[in-house]
């Protein structure tokens, strides 16, 4: 217990005092995150405008318009309605016998078109007025907030909660002669090789789980988003990141011979190509997936991870929580056992 | 030419780099940009993603489900709530309509009878409110010895308005082609700034070597020449780099250019080549270290990309934001691409901008170039 306490503290205040990890591990992530906020945070707050109508004086349907709560009416002379409509102030203009101007397709244009249209329909109708109901409300609303990029987010924290990867790597690396000089200490001392490695995982897990915490509070407290509001299946879920990413870092560290840079190298492609299918440079990519191949949100862990956070944290579902955690823990295992066959009784005749 | 021959080969060494980054580039670019053009000769009813779930199946819940059909995309969704949600939530489905079993009576009783899942603050919802409510409206008005006249309500909401869209010379036709080549130039600016200051970063990092250096030094080569040969192969570097991305607009889109004008995105993206050409002359002279390169590479490339609109739509972004992406050359170039007006001359401010830019880097790298040397 003493032996891996002091090499936890060895190995804690080795990776500490490396720039990569500070960089990676620490600054990049809040870095990212200023970004992301920055593009992201005026098209995540939506607000319902209003439509802004341009119709001339005298219209026979100006009071049925004014009647509708979202529509805005401007009194345009013929004259005035190309510029109005060119620089954006009415959306579209009705003429007197009900034709629709617009100078382009999209949602607020539809929406005036379907009020007039309704106008029309009812005259076509031919029911007397008194048939009509218009306080009649059949709706039962089921109000669900869309957020597309908060993905973007939960993506980023996903990706960071893997970043034990590197401290994977650099554990492994540290212990094997062929690789580093501390390797060939440690394999001519009776030190035993395992108490190096398992203080070099908990010492990344711990590292990491500081760095997590880092960008948490600097999401909640400086960006002010409230990306945790579910505490004790989010923290399963980044705990188990950091486990399958420091054993896949250990995987990665043990089954090549390449060097330390190729590996980090290596570690950042594999978590930046899962990152972004799990949509963290934009959800539209998760959501093309998600339809055509479902099965790989199922399977990349960032995607695992990243789903879960939003289920848990906006949806309030813990609908696939077993099934991630199940999935994650068994990579870590499968990556751990494997390092595991790649690191025993390795022998070195010359070091 | 020995210098130039080295830097080339220096170069080629990082082709991964150089690859990997178009490739990402490319895969974006195709990923992002597929569906958007669409030439708007006339005006589209803009359709909802909506998804139907019919408990009734009966005529009056039929006929309202074949309404919503004609006006919107259906999707197929699932009964569970859950799964609902977050479909609304990733916006797969704008709305989606559930019909209980009990339907025609409580519409004729006119009770709150259609679970409607959506978001409320988007136009969308109120939408697909007015559709529904607008055929139950009718529905009811003919309503008459238990029954509805289903065909009177299908023949009145056939009829139509007149919409006409007016031009106004810039836009119109080609909008969707243009919307195209802005979303792929735009995008062009993260990875010529990740590239030219990663690659070329990296190069002078080696050339910059102590040791090197000291050789050099001592060497006959003349420093004027020395430095010719390698601003000489940085200026080649660059190019190619610059010449990829162009081509590859020309082979995915390249039937479409006559449709806009490729000549200000071209002359867009060569003075903007230069601009970030100049800041990478002048990082090299602030540091040697491939670690802070690499590290300055990542943070400028999607630092200007996200406050800049290269990400997200300047429309979008918010003043301050916009504010601090003036400090920078992709702002003006962003804003060249958005702009997409007819002539050089409406954009020469911006272009002016990304060449005084270019200046100031160029000028502080000579500054710092010449400290060093003194030292």
């Amino acid at each position: 217990m003493k032996t891996l306490l002091r090499n936890c503290i060895y190995q804690g205040k080795n990776l500490i005092r490396e720039f990569g990890f500070s960089f990676w591990c620490l600054i990049y992530p809040v870095i990212l995150a200023t970004f992301f906020y920055l593009a992201f945070n005026g098209m995540m707050d939506i607000e319902l405008e209003d439509i802004n109508i341009g119709i001339e004086k005298g219209n026979r349907i100006e009071s049925i318009l004014e009647e509708i709560k979202i529509l805005n009416i401007h009194k345009v002379s013929q004259a005035e309605v190309q510029e109005k409509l060119n620089n954006g102030e009415i959306h579209g203009f009705i003429d007197s016998d009900l034709n629709l101007m617009v100078k382009e397709s999209g949602i607020n244009q539809t929406i005036i078109k379907e009020v007039i249209e309704q106008i029309k329909q009812m005259e076509r109708l031919n029911k007397p007025i008194e048939n009509y109901d218009f306080e009649a409300d059949h709706i039962l609303d089921r109000n669900q907030e869309a957020n597309l990029m908060v993905i973007i987010f939960y993506s980023l924290v996903a990706m960071v909660s893997t970043y034990g990867i590197f401290g994977g790597i650099t554990v492994v690396s540290v212990i094997q002669a062929n690789l580093s000089h501390i390797g060939v200490r440690l394999n001519v001392t009776p030190l035993k090789k395992h108490e190096f490695l398992i203080a070099g995982v908990i010492v990344g897990l711990a590292l990491n789980l500081f760095a997590n915490g880092i960008l948490f509070i600097f999401i909640k407290y400086v960006l002010k988003l409230e990306l945790l509001n579910e505490f004790k299946y989010s923290s399963i879920f980044i705990i188990l990141g950091n486990l399958f990413g420091t054993a896949l870092g250990m995987f990665i560290g043990a089954s090549n011979r390449k060097s330390e840079n190729a590996k980090i190298t290596m570690a950042v492609v594999i978590v930046l190509f899962f990152s972004l299918l799990s949509g963290m440079m934009g959800p539209n990519i998760k959501v093309v997936l998600d339809k055509n191949i479902p099965i790989l949100g199922r399977i990349n862990p960032i995607s695992i991870i990243s789903n879960n956070l939003y289920r848990l944290n906006l949806l309030g579902s813990t609908r696939t929580v077993r099934e991630g955690t199940l999935i994650l823990s068994l990579y870590s295992i499968l990556f751990i056992f494997l390092s595991y066959l790649f690191l025993r009784r390795r022998d070195y005749d010359s070091i | 030419m020995t210098v130039y021959k080295y830097f080339i080969k220096m170069a080629l060494r990082n082709k991964w780099l150089i690859l990997s980054n178009t490739l990402l580039f490319f895969f974006f670019a195709i990923i992002n940009t597929s569906g958007h053009i669409q030439e708007e000769m006339s005006f589209i009813e803009t359709k909802l993603n909506i998804g139907i779930i019919d408990n009734s199946n009966s005529p009056l819940s039929n006929s309202l489900k074949d309404y919503l059909e004609s006006k919107n995309n259906i999707i197929d969704v699932s009964p569970e709530e859950e799964i609902i949600r977050e479909q609304i939530f990733l916006q797969i489905v704008d709305a989606v309509v559930v019909i209980p079993e009990e339907f025609e009576e409580k519409v004729v009783s006119k009770e709150k009878v259609i679970e409607v899942y959506r978001d409320d603050r988007k136009a969308e919802s109120i939408q697909i409110e007015h559709q529904i409510e607008k055929f139950l409206l009718f529905a009811n008005a003919t309503h008459e010895e238990g029954k509805f006249d289903l065909n009177a309500v299908k023949s009145a909401l056939s009829e139509k308005v007149n919409v006409n869209m007016i031009r106004d010379g810039s836009r119109g036709i080609d909008k969707g082609t243009n919307e195209w080549f802005r979303y792929y130039f735009n995008f062009t600016a993260y990875v010529t700034i990740a590239c030219y200051i990663s690659v070329i970063g990296l190069v002078m990092a080696d050339f910059n070597e102590y040791n090197i250096e000291n050789r050099r030094k001592i060497s006959s080569k003349r420093f004027l020449r020395f430095n010719k040969e390698l601003y000489l192969g940085q200026l080649s570097l660059a190019g190619i780099i610059t010449f990829i991305f162009i081509l590859g607009s020309i082979i995915i889109k390249g039937k479409y250019i006559r449709e806009i004008n490729f000549n200000i995105y071209l002359v867009n993206t060569i003075v903007f080549s230069f601009s970030i050409l100049c800041l990478t002359f002048l990082i090299n002279n602030i540091t040697r270290n491939k670690f802070v390169t690499n590290c300055l590479s990542v943070v400028l490339s999607l630092g200007t990309s996200f406050i800049s609109g290269v990400m997200v739509p300047q429309q979008f972004l918010g003043d301050k934001v916009l504010t601090l992406a003036k400090f920078f050359p992709t702002y003006y170039f962003v804003r060249i691409n958005d702009m997409q007006t007819s002539s050089l001359l409406g954009v020469k401010n911006d272009i002016f901008m990304q060449l005084l830019f270019g200046l100031a880097f160029l000028l502080v790298g000579l500054y710092l170039s010449k400290t060093a040397q003194e030292v």
